[in-house]
């Protein structure tokens, strides 16, 4: 199929067509009105149903009646719209019905800003609503990639019965890239397995139900919960590496859009001679921890940076169990660092460890410029997108070769190791 | 045929482009993600540093982002006048018409009014109260044209697009502009399909085809010298975050396909 240049938004909201979704109930908030709007296109044309619903709050509750019945259903909001269907996705989760979420983050707290922010990581893999549940949380870092975990998302609400959330900051759901659906025509429609209400003429009767007034029962219900969040960390984690493949001093941390500002960085220090690793979570919940300890032990100090006022940085500690020191960068309120900026950060990390050229970003070197004009090509071939089981690629380093890089590299920078 | 061309606005030592003659009001529309902006943004540079006294309105009421406001500096650094809703309204998503823009419908001699307007009959309804102002001022009305785009991918979905957008905005489309884009993935071929979707519309609407746009850095971009028709060379102003500016065309090396210098006023295929 031919490539269509789409509006991240629109896409997700074509990706849901694809996964056989054409049921969506949601409300207006910028920056992600337009997959409403485009789902109200074209939701009546392949026999959907779209709901503008009266609010937030009523239209979480709808996808969960909707989802109740076994319709396959979605809503899109962006962060303060969350921060009203809480409630509903708390009662989701406990009810164990899958439901696709999109949160395109806006900047706040409060009614913040409608520029890009990436503030809601907590909210997503900490507490979006009340009480024990979890989501299983991914985060793309291009359109295509947004299109690919919608799709993938709804497989695995279906799997886990469980609320799964796609999570950009507003340049995803604003900005246009080419993209290519993987699928052609409407999903079939959702299997309503042995929990959907369906009528149960014939069978015994099905509830679908959040409130255990028993307390054994409700305690039982949260360890059968417990249980399947933790088979969805075994199974569900998904990150990338960048430039992980040579011997690296500083490791970069960040993940949806602020992780191809990084790239961008990376590759001008790459051609200035300094190599820096990147680690990037696709999935925010379950935290990829053990893959991101293993990046980090090639490491001497890591750099994470965010669209927010440090959040996934806690994750990142919990990796690192105090092995190493983290920096932090972060910005709020919709501004988004350049290249530049993170590049500057970089080397001052890289200083600390007696480490960097600590060069001043002058006018860039043709061979910067070069380095950037083969970007996407080379982007292609080092980045690694991964799954546990999947590691064909990835060995581990051998030891001793790398400690005479880092030997080589140290004397490189007439500095001897810091290890 | 009377060559309309009298009036070179666009007349670096590689452009072609023209503006039908005595035009001073500019509006461009089309589908979100047309290409209007980065359109807009390059005609205005372009016109300026070809003598003319540019002042672009960012008229996008509907994109909360990517808008041709963040590309105000850059505007401002070659003598361009752009009207943006004043202070930290310019970074909000509602239809805030500052006054000045009345006073842009009636540019004087040697100036050109550029209106950047919103995607879809959404972000050109806002035109529809410039209708009385406007009076028999003459104005154009340039529709982009993406065949890459979801809902104008055939002559039909640009109809449709086109017959909203007049009904919405109470004013006639005048040109059609071809644009069809992937951005970082646009071939030689894109461009091409795209200037023969506006070429047909061109020719079933009688409404003219104004231009052809492609960036000057188009990979392969010798195979588009043999369009017959009027081209922008662009250059890309609109930058993602995450990018960085590419040299521009003209500091390249190999000369840019010269192609048959069309007028623009000229429809497509009259001779």
């Amino acid at each position: 199929m031919a490539k269509v240049l789409m509006k991240g938004n629109e896409a997700i909201g074509e990706a849901a067509i694809r996964a056989g979704c054409i049921h969506f109930f949601g409300y207006p908030i910028t920056p992600q009105s337009e997959v409403p709007e485009y789902l109200a296109r074209r939701l009546p044309e392949v026999g959907g149903q779209y709901v503008q619903a009266e609010s937030e709050v009523a239209a979480s509750n709808m996808i969960y009646g909707a989802a109740g019945v076994g319709m396959r259903v979605l809503t899109t909001s962006s962060s303060p719209g969350i921060s009203l269907m809480a409630e509903g996705i708390s009662y989701i989760a406990a009810s164990e019905l899958p439901v696709v979420l999109v949160n395109i983050m806006r900047a706040g707290p409060g009614l913040g800003g409608i520029l890009p922010a990436q503030g809601d990581y907590f909210q997503a893999t900490r507490g979006t609503g009340h009480g024990d549940f979890q989501l299983l949380v991914l985060a793309p870092a291009s359109v295509q990639e947004a299109v690919n975990l919608v799709i993938l998302a709804f497989e695995l609400a279906e799997k886990y019965l469980n609320p799964v959330m796609v999570i950009g900051d507003g340049m995803i759901g604003q900005m246009m890239e080419p993209v290519e659906f993987p699928v052609e025509g409407v999903g079939p429609p959702l299997d309503p397995g042995d929990w959907a209400l369906t009528g149960c003429e014939g069978r015994e009767r099905r509830i679908v139900n959040s409130l255990f007034l028993d307390p054994e029962a409700c305690n039982r219900h949260n360890l059968k919960l417990k249980a399947k969040y933790e088979r969805m960390a075994e199974n569900e984690q998904r990150w990338e590496l960048y430039n992980c493949d040579e011997p690296y001093d500083l490791l970069v941390t960040a993940f949806g859009m602020m992780s191809r500002i990084c790239k961008t960085a990376i590759d001008d220090l790459k051609a200035e001679g300094t190599n820096v690793g990147l680690f990037r979570p696709i999935s925010l919940n379950p935290f990829p921890y053990e893959p991101c300890r293993r990046v980090i032990d090639r490491a001497q100090r890591i750099l994470d940076v965010e669209m927010s006022m440090g959040q996934m940085i806690y994750d990142i500690q919990l990796a690192a169990q105090g092995r190493l020191e983290i920096d932090f960068h972060g910005t709020a309120g919709g501004v988004v660092p350049s290249p530049d900026e993170v590049a500057d950060k970089i080397r001052e990390s890289l200083a600390r460890i007696g480490r960097s050229p600590a060069r001043k970003p002058g006018k860039r070197s043709a061979k910067a410029a070069a380095a950037q004009k083969s970007k996407s090509k080379r982007s292609k071939k080092t980045a690694t997108a991964q799954k546990p089981g999947k590691r064909g690629g990835k060995k581990p380093q051998n030891a001793g070769k790398r400690s005479a890089a880092r030997q080589s590299s140290a004397r490189r920078h007439g500095r001897r190791s810091g290890r | 045929m009377r060559v309309l061309h009298t009036d070179p606005i666009v007349a670096s030592s590689k452009g072609k482009a023209h503006l039908p003659e005595g035009c001073r009001l500019l509006m461009v529309v089309g589908s979100y993600g047309s290409g209007k902006t980065e359109i807009s943004v390059n005609l205005a540079i372009q016109m300026s540093e070809a003598g003319r006294r540019v002042q672009l309105a960012d008229l996008d009421i509907v994109n909360p982002y990517f808008r041709s406001r963040s590309a105000r500096k850059l505007m401002e650094s070659h003598g361009i006048r752009v009207v943006i809703p004043p202070g930290a309204q310019s970074y909000a998503d509602l239809p805030i018409i500052v006054p000045e823009i009345r006073g842009m419908l009636g540019p004087g001699a040697g100036q050109l009014s550029l209106f950047d307007v919103g995607g879809d009959a959404v972000g050109a309804r806002l035109l529809s109260s410039f209708r009385e102002p406007l009076g028999d001022r003459p104005y154009e009305l340039w529709q982009v044209v993406n065949s890459r785009r979801p809902f104008t991918r055939d002559e039909e979905g640009c109809l449709r697009m086109m017959a909203d957008i007049e009904q919405a905005s109470r004013l006639r489309v005048t040109g059609f502009v071809a644009n069809s884009h992937l951005v970082g993935e646009t071939t030689p071929e894109v461009v091409c399909e795209g200037a023969r979707l506006a070429s047909r519309l061109a020719e079933r609407t009688g409404v003219p085809l104004r231009l052809v746009c492609a960036m000057g850095d188009l990979e392969g971009r010798q195979r588009l010298a043999g369009l017959d028709a009027p081209m922008l060379w662009m250059a890309r102003r609109m930058l993602p975050p995450w990018l960085r500016p590419a040299r521009s065309a003209e500091s390249r090396d190999e000369p840019i396909p010269a192609g048959r210098p069309v007028p623009i006023g000229r429809p497509a295929g009259a001779k």
